[in-house]
């Protein structure tokens, strides 16, 4: 019987086919392209089930898989360079994930661009295609070198897309501020992916001849030669080498899951369609540094000062987007914010050791995420393509589908009971609270995160009361455009997994009652050849773990319910407050009772600004001077010798006057000057 | 006898294309041209060179030798051959005369018949310049490719084109004294144990340590005297960071075609004697000052990238981004590494086919507006959208992006100067010149977001419309090269591993 | 036999006597004639060591030099001739448009 395994580059290559399809032949199929991705995501959807099903070991025994598929570069006695496949339990979720996300952003599509009549949809077909080719490709690479690669594809695609409607002034520059500080912290993975191979003499994630299970030996003494012979000129311990090389790699996932200071560029990526956004936040580029900490999980746990700046960084991001979030007058802001905000969580469970709750938080937020922007889509087109929501109100009635679905995201997002997100984040918070009891670091992080889960419940309810709820403000939201079954699709489907995905790793339950049903944990411990010849099943991860468990109240179950209560109980003060100041028929803006402090968050802190300074304040007149000085000093001394030799051959010239006699004169006082010359030189006098 | 077919049908060709009327001349030059590409790819497939042409362990393919001069002692041979390094540069130059030619097609619209015969004639003596393994032939052929780039650039160019030419002759010229000065230094030093100028016997005699000393200079003294010499001989062509100024004004005013050449070939020659030269030949002086050439590197690296983010005009962007790539050529170069002098080697053919795909895109722009200036124009993408498409992938490939010859070219330089041990600190450096990643991206993606984006508004009277076909072809076959060298670089860098690797380990501890 | 130095003297001073004429006239004339005694003094010397040292070549030069002689006189006179056309007046400090 053929594995599933075999097929596993098709994933990939089916959006690359459609990629190509829909920009050579586009402009005359039907629907500009979109079928060909529609048909494209489907088979990559169907050929992750089939995948996932594989890897559960329900269809044979061979539950995962690893095959190098393509020689990129030979070395000749050093390295070589391949691309090649791993598939484990967490590659296959992400493939899944991706592959339903896409195909839902493609129909939804459908009905957001198509049915809008724009132009150019064969580029924006083929950009979404490449962008789902990117990260499933991105999804199961074997070594880091591929990762890169296809991360800064990804990123590619987000210039296409954020940039779709070039014609406008702020798209284009939103995609350039977009790529430019992704690829800033792409300049460190870069260096970390470089450092990397120099120093192991390979980039595989997984197997003992990875690097991370190298690290692993070099760090308990037994050195493998390659790194001996690197570290040794270097001059540096294994340990604190790799808390470099570690911290390298995360400027790539800082960037690219726009965690602080590199999240920037991710609220202005809004100037791009509505579909993209949910793929960019739900499934494809922000997800792609989490996941790519998800994947080297085994070196990352290696060296504990990493893992607790991973999970600082994480616990603050939650906590500095959740502020912004609050005051935003914008329906896709909010999510833009609420998106760096959920990442931290899922960078704080990474970096608090908390690595089923970090993928199960991936995976439900994925669904919620998806679901909300996809649903702001839809109001978005209701509302003429107005986002403000201070311009809306009152379309629960008038658009029962999105209202519904929209609620059901946003319950999720803001983790109430028992909805997807509550199950996800309230793993995440339990995982670091018990890790932080006996590490301050971490405590300290789960402190911000939690707090975020107050601000998290306040500015979802915020949006959807504003947007949904109390009288219409505007004529557009009086008869707002309706919308078709490609909108509404989509939205059902995630609707209802967003309610319902969180059963699949209910830890509490689990917990208190006894019964296994804790799936996603078990799905990701994998079986008996992911943990020991792959090495990336979770009881290798939780051997290498540097951080003890601790419990309050005196046990496991007690901390599990105290710490489901307080993200419970602060998720529903959240809503509470928000239902409280805006669910009434006129609400107004509450934001000047917050002072000074407003004028901070509505500028974001002013993290723009001085990004901004950075760029053109420091950076372009150093260039400048750097071209004065060019011009000026160097060129200056180049033309400075021509102009020399030209002056001076100028004036020797005049000795030339046309006068034959002068010429004699000259030639009889040389031939004087010579004997004489020779006189002295000969010892004639 | 490849070889020489391709130089002498180069030279016939140009010949023709002399006498043929101007109105068919374009097309007569590209027609012609497509044979040296034939050939040249026909080689390619059929090469069976081993090991680098200059060492012992070394046979290169294609390898003719006949009597030529004799000069005193010194037999001079024509001998030429490829092997892993040139080769893949003999296909570059073939494969971009043609495209060059064809580029130029709509903007050179006086003296045809003589532009395209210059063309082809320099053609032929860049093959010979890859090919010649004779120190005076390989001379001979270094200095025929000035002429006719010096008329191309005086003849065809812009408001300032004298200024331009001369400057360019003049700078090279210059280089070209010193460094012959510095080579024959070498050559009276080696004496008796060498009886030919054959680059291979001079490289292996050098190797052996068989250096007298001349004029009462030590050996050693003699070395770094002819190091210095050669390396300030090759540098100007590259060029690097100081020696760079030429460079700017010659892109400037050359007509586009001839911008392609002039990046995308000309500068290839320095890095490609650099590497046979001072660092296959004076390996131990090079390893010996790894920290100034590694500082001479990344200066270029840095500062060519800054100074194309405050240009105005997208050809002197271009132009100085070339400064910056060249650099990380000299880096892995200079990290003796595998990795490091292979990945230099597939830089010089990745950026020659990206750049000069990125000057016939600017190319093409000019052609229908007639300005370079990125603050005359916004909102191109609406009015010529496949070349805007065009432009963003070009650029797209300058920035490394995965998948393009770029980004594997520079990868393997990195990991290869990362992982030097000739390089002090090592990390650091590479890690500095890294920095020039953010940098081309900073400049291009403004360029292209100030010229493409954004809403249409153009300062000058042309109307514009869509790019003809023959200007638009040429850079599909360039886009299409660099993407299938980078999805696959195994098809040109296989073969100059093969040829490199041997001289990763020159200059430890033997000879002087 | 008179010593070479006797005939060496003579070229001397022959040499001198015209080379002051060439620093100090300025008629073209006088001109051509001091460069016709300059020429005549490296004569004497050709002659001169072919006596002394009883080699024929000196005296083969010495002739070939007077035909040479010749011929610069004819061209001499022709450029004076070309000179006085263009410029009514044959003084050598006069034409001095070949110059930069």
């Amino acid at each position: 019987m053929v594995s599933a395994f075999e097929f596993v580059p098709a994933i990939a290559v089916l959006p690359l086919v459609s990629f190509v399809v829909a920009l050579a032949f586009g402009k005359w199929m039907p629907k500009k392209g979109a079928l060909a991705g529609i048909f494209a995501t489907a088979g990559s959807l169907l050929l992750s089930i089939w995948t996932v099903l594989t890897v559960a070991g329900i269809l044979g025994s061979e539950t995962a898989y690893h095959e190098e598929i393509w020689q990129f570069a030979t070395g000749i006695g050093t390295f070589d360079l391949h691309l090649g496949v791993f598939v484990d339990p967490l590659s296959s979720l992400m493939l899944l994930i991706v592959s339903l996300i896409s195909l839902l952003v493609f129909v939804f599509s459908l009905g957001y661009m198509n049915d809008e009549n724009e132009t150019g949809l064969p580029r924006y077909y083929a950009s979404l295609s490449l962008f789902s080719f990117s990260m499933l490709a991105f999804v199961f690479a074997d070594n880091i070198l591929m990762a890169f690669m296809f991360f800064e594809l990804v990123g590619l695609c987000s210039f296409l897309l954020i940039g779709f409607w070039f014609r406008e002034d702020a798209p284009p520059s939103a995609a350039k501020k977009a790529f430019l500080v992704t690829r800033f912290g792409d300049f460190f993975f870069l260096i970390g992916v470089v450092g990397i191979f120099a120093t192991f003499g390979t980039g595989l994630f997984v197997t003992e001849a990875g690097f991370p299970a190298m690290a692993e030996q070099a760090i308990s003494g037994e050195m493998p030669g390659t790194v001996a012979d690197f570290l040794e000129p270097l001059g540096m311990g294994a340990q604190g080498w790799f808390t470099i090389l570690g911290l390298l790699v995360l400027g790539g996932v800082v960037g690219k899951s726009a965690q602080f200071p590199l999240h920037t560029w991710l609220p202005d990526a809004m100037e791009g369609p509505t579909p993209v956004s949910a793929l960019i936040h739900a499934a494809t580029m922000v997800a792609a540094g989490v996941y790519l900490v998800a994947r080297m999980y085994g070196f990352y746990l290696l060296t504990p000062t990493t893992m607790g700046i991973i999970a600082l960084i994480g616990g603050f991001t939650a906590l500095f987007a959740a502020t912004m979030g609050v005051v935003k007058q914008e329906l896709k802001q909010v999510l833009a914010y609420s998106t760096i905000s959920q990442y931290g969580y899922m960078m704080l469970a990474l970096g608090s050791g908390g690595y089923v709750a970090a993928v199960f938080h991936l995976t439900t937020h994925a669904v919620f995420k998806a679901l909300l922007f996809l649903g702001a889509g839809s109001v978005i087109i209701a509302m003429h393509h107005n986002e403000n929501m201070w311009d809306m109100g009152g379309l629960k009635e008038k658009m029962p589908v999105t209202y519904w679905t929209f609620l059901s995201g946003s319950l999720a997002l803001a983790g109430i009971f028992p909805f997807a997100g509550f199950w996800s984040k309230d793993e995440v918070l339990y995982e670091a609270l018990i890790h932080g009891l006996g590490d301050p670091v971490i405590l300290v992080a789960w402190a911000m995160g939690l707090l975020a889960v107050f601000l998290t419940g306040f500015y979802t309810f915020r949006m959807v009361f504003l947007t949904f709820h109390g009288e219409p403000r505007t004529d557009d939201a009086e008869d707002p455009h309706g919308v078709r079954w490609n909108v509404k699709l989509p939205l059902g489907v995630l609707g209802v997994l967003a309610a319902t995905l969180g059963f699949i790793n209910m830890v509490p339950v689990a917990k208190l009652t006894g019964a296994h049903i804790d799936f996603l944990h078990k799905w990701l411990v994998g079986s008996e050849i992911v943990n020991a010849e792959f090495l990336t099943g979770l009881h290798v991860y939780e051997d290498l773990l540097p951080y003890e468990s601790a419990y309050i109240a005196g046990g496991e179950v007690p901390t599990l319910l105290i710490s489901a209560a307080l993200s419970l109980g602060l998720a529903l003060a959240g809503v509470g407050l928000a239902y409280r100041l805006y669910a009434v028929p006129e609400p107004v803006e509450h934001t000047k009772k917050l002072g000074g402090l407003r004028t901070l968050l509505m500028h974001n802190y002013y993290q723009d600004e001085y990004q901004v300074w950075l760029a053109e304040g420091v950076t372009l007149p150093l260039a400048r001077v750097a071209d004065t000085f060019d011009q000026g000093i160097i060129d200056g001394v180049v033309n400075g010798i021509s102009s020399v030799s030209l002056f001076s051959g100028d004036r020797i010239r005049r000795i030339q006057t046309g006068v034959v006699s002068n010429y004699a004169a000259l030639l009889t006082i040389g031939l004087a000057l010579l004997l004489i010359a020779f006189g002295i030189v000969g010892g004639w006098f | 006898m490849l070889v020489e077919l391709l130089i002498v049908f180069a030279l016939m060709a140009a010949g023709l294309v002399l006498l043929a009327p101007d109105e068919y001349a374009g097309q007569f030059a590209a027609v012609l041209s497509l044979v040296p590409v034939g050939v040249s790819l026909w080689m390619y497939s059929v090469f069976d060179g081993t090991g680098n042409a200059l060492l012992s362990g070394g046979q290169p393919a294609f390898e003719t030798m006949a009597s030529w001069i004799t000069l005193g002692p010194y037999a001079i041979n024509w001998h030429v051959g490829l092997d892993g390094v040139s080769m893949p540069l003999i296909v570059l130059t073939t494969i971009l005369t043609t495209l060059a030619i064809v580029s130029a097609w709509t903007p050179i619209d006086e003296r045809e018949s003589q532009f395209y015969g210059l063309v082809l004639f320099m053609q032929a003596a860049l093959i010979g310049v890859f090919s010649a393994l004779d120190f005076l032939l390989w001379f001979v052929f270094w200095e025929a490719v000035l002429v006719p780039m010096y008329f191309l650039i005086g003849v065809w160019g812009g408001p300032r084109r004298k200024y331009a030419a001369i400057k360019f002759f003049v700078y090279t010229n210059v280089a070209s004294l010193v460094m012959f000065v510095g080579f024959f230094t070498l050559v009276f030093g080696l004496g008796d144990s060498i009886s030919t100028l054959g680059l291979p016997a001079i490289a292996q005699a050098l190797n052996a340590g068989q250096l007298g000393s001349v004029a009462g200079f030590s050996p050693d003294v003699i070395k770094l005297a002819a190091f210095v010499a050669l390396f300030f001989g090759f540098a100007v062509k590259v060029p690097v960071v100081p020696f760079h100024t030429w460079l700017p004004d010659a892109h400037v005013e050359a007509p586009t075609p001839v911008s392609v050449l002039l990046a995308g070939v000309l500068l290839k020659m320095g890095t490609y004697a650099l590497l046979r030269f001072n660092f296959t030949m004076l390996a131990d002086i090079a390893r010996a000052n790894a920290t100034y050439i590694a500082i001479f590197a990344v200066v270029s690296v840095i500062y060519g990238a800054l100074l194309a983010l405050a240009q105005q005009d997208l050809k002197r962007i271009v132009a100085y981004s070339s400064i910056s790539s060249m650099g990380y050529v000299i880096l892995g170069l200079i990290a003796f590494t595998p990795h490091g002098v292979g990945g230099a080697t597939f830089q010089m053919v990745s950026h020659g086919l990206i750049s000069g795909l990125m000057f016939m895109a600017v190319g093409v722009i000019y052609n229908e507006t007639h300005t370079r200036m990125i603050g005359d124009m916004s909102g191109m993408a609406d009015r010529m959208p496949v070349t805007a498409g065009v432009f963003v992938a070009a650029a797209f490939g300058y920035m490394g992006l995965p998948l393009m010859s770029g980004f594997a070219a520079e990868v393997l330089v990195f990991m290869g100067a990362f992982e030097s041990t000739t390089i002090p600190a090592a990390p650091l450096f590479t890690g500095i010149a890294m920095f020039g990643i953010v940098i081309v991206a900073g400049y291009l993606l403004r360029a292209m977001q100030k010229t493409l984006f954004g809403p249409f508004r153009l300062e000058t009277d042309y109307d514009i419309g869509r790019a003809p076909l023959q200007d638009v072809a040429p850079l599909f076959v360039l886009l299409a090269l660099v993407i299938a060298l980078g999805v696959a670089p195994d098809l040109f860098y296989r073969m100059i591993q093969d040829a490199v690797f041997e001289v990763t380990a020159l200059g430890l501890g033997g000879g002087a | 036999m008179v010593p070479a130095e006797y005939y060496l003297l003579l070229s001397a001073a022959m040499f001198c006597i015209g080379l002051f004429g060439i620093l100090t006239r300025r008629n073209a004339l006088l001109f051509l004639m001091s460069v016709e005694l300059m020429l005549n003094a490296a004569s004497i010397n050709f002659v001169a060591f072919s006596l002394q040292w009883g080699n024929l070549t000196g005296q083969v030069f010495t002739l070939f030099l007077m035909a040479l002689a010749a011929a610069e006189v004819a061209i001499g006179i022709g450029i004076i001739l070309v000179l006085y056309r263009n410029f009514a007046d044959i003084d050598v400090t006069k034409p001095t448009t070949m110059r930069w």
